[in-house]
């Protein structure tokens, strides 16, 4: 089908290169493998410019690509736990410090100890702000299967926070005043 | 331990997950792979080019030597046609000569 939306390559990276590294970090928690990801991802972007259709399009693919190479990664390095993390937060640096609280990162560490179909969920939920339906087309997951996982995603995830965040029920206490 | 309702931590959720900026290197990592991975899709640009070139090569060539036979041919065929016409005009000639030879054996015979 024809169509009139002329893809810019190096304009796509500077829309989304946020996006995806951030996905693919959320998802494998490694920041070095985050990035060779990223960087597979827009390579394979540039291969398949021409059959992408509209800048939604564009941004759907790259979703999808990110999420399904991230998934590859882990399963290749089979990462999981919170020894990782230990990494992001000294090879973050400072900018990370600046733009998300302590508790931020801390949720973002127990996020990483979800299994990967509720991180998944999740992270595609929260961070990219989708619908159920829109997180199901981009894992090509049956819509019921991403409703469950991310309501036990948000439920292991808010237990693991009461147990392990004291100073998140402790901030949140002196907000509410009690 | 409890915490305030499952909307709020949904808001906490939200924040937590911002999208986090790719650092500066990774475009410039990036456009250099790209520029590394050029060379090869050249090639094949280089390769169709040299193919499509081929095919034109071979399709004049060929188109000349069916013209150079179709012209061949035509030249024979005007040649065939001139030589017709020149026995036509000298049969035509030899008949009125024939003519004149025999109505001058008829004038000395009476």
């Amino acid at each position: 089908m024809a169509h009139d939306w002329q893809p810019d390559f190096e304009q796509l990276v500077d829309e989304h290169q946020s996006m995806v590294f951030s996905l693919a970090w959320r998802m494998t928690g490694d920041r070095g493998l985050a990035e060779e990801i990223a960087q597979d991802v827009f390579l394979e972007l540039d291969k398949h410019l021409g059959k992408l259709e509209s800048a939604a399009h564009a941004c759907f693919w790259l979703r999808r690509v990110a999420m399904s190479r991230s998934a590859d990664a882990l399963r290749r390095r089979k990462v999981r736990g919170m020894d990782l993390w230990v990494e992001i937060d000294e090879g973050h640096g400072a900018k990370t410090e600046e733009r998300t609280s302590p508790l931020g990162n801390r949720l973002e560490q127990l996020l990483s100890t979800l299994p990967e179909p509720h991180r998944a969920a999740l992270v595609l939920r929260y961070q990219e702000g989708l619908m159920p339906e829109e997180i199901a087309a981009t894992l090509a997951s049956p819509l019921a299967t991403v409703k469950s996982n991310l309501q036990r995603g948000l439920k292991l995830l808010r237990a693991k926070a009461s147990s392990h965040l004291r100073e998140y029920v402790r901030v949140k206490e002196q907000a509410s005043g009690l | 331990m409890d915490f305030e309702p499952m909307e709020d931590f949904e808001r906490d959720l939200r924040q937590a997950f911002e999208r986090r900026p790719a650092s500066p290197g990774l475009k410039r990592k990036l456009m250099e792979k790209r520029r590394a991975h050029k060379p090869h899709r050249h090639s094949h640009f280089v390769l169709w080019q040299r193919l499509a070139a081929s095919v034109a090569l071979a399709a004049v060539l060929g188109g000349a030597a069916v013209w150079r036979d179709a012209e061949e041919r035509r030249k024979g065929e005007e040649a065939r046609r001139q030589v017709l016409t020149a026995l036509r005009i000298t049969g035509h000639a030899l008949n009125q000569m024939n003519a004149q030879l025999a109505a001058r054996d008829r004038a000395a015979q009476q």
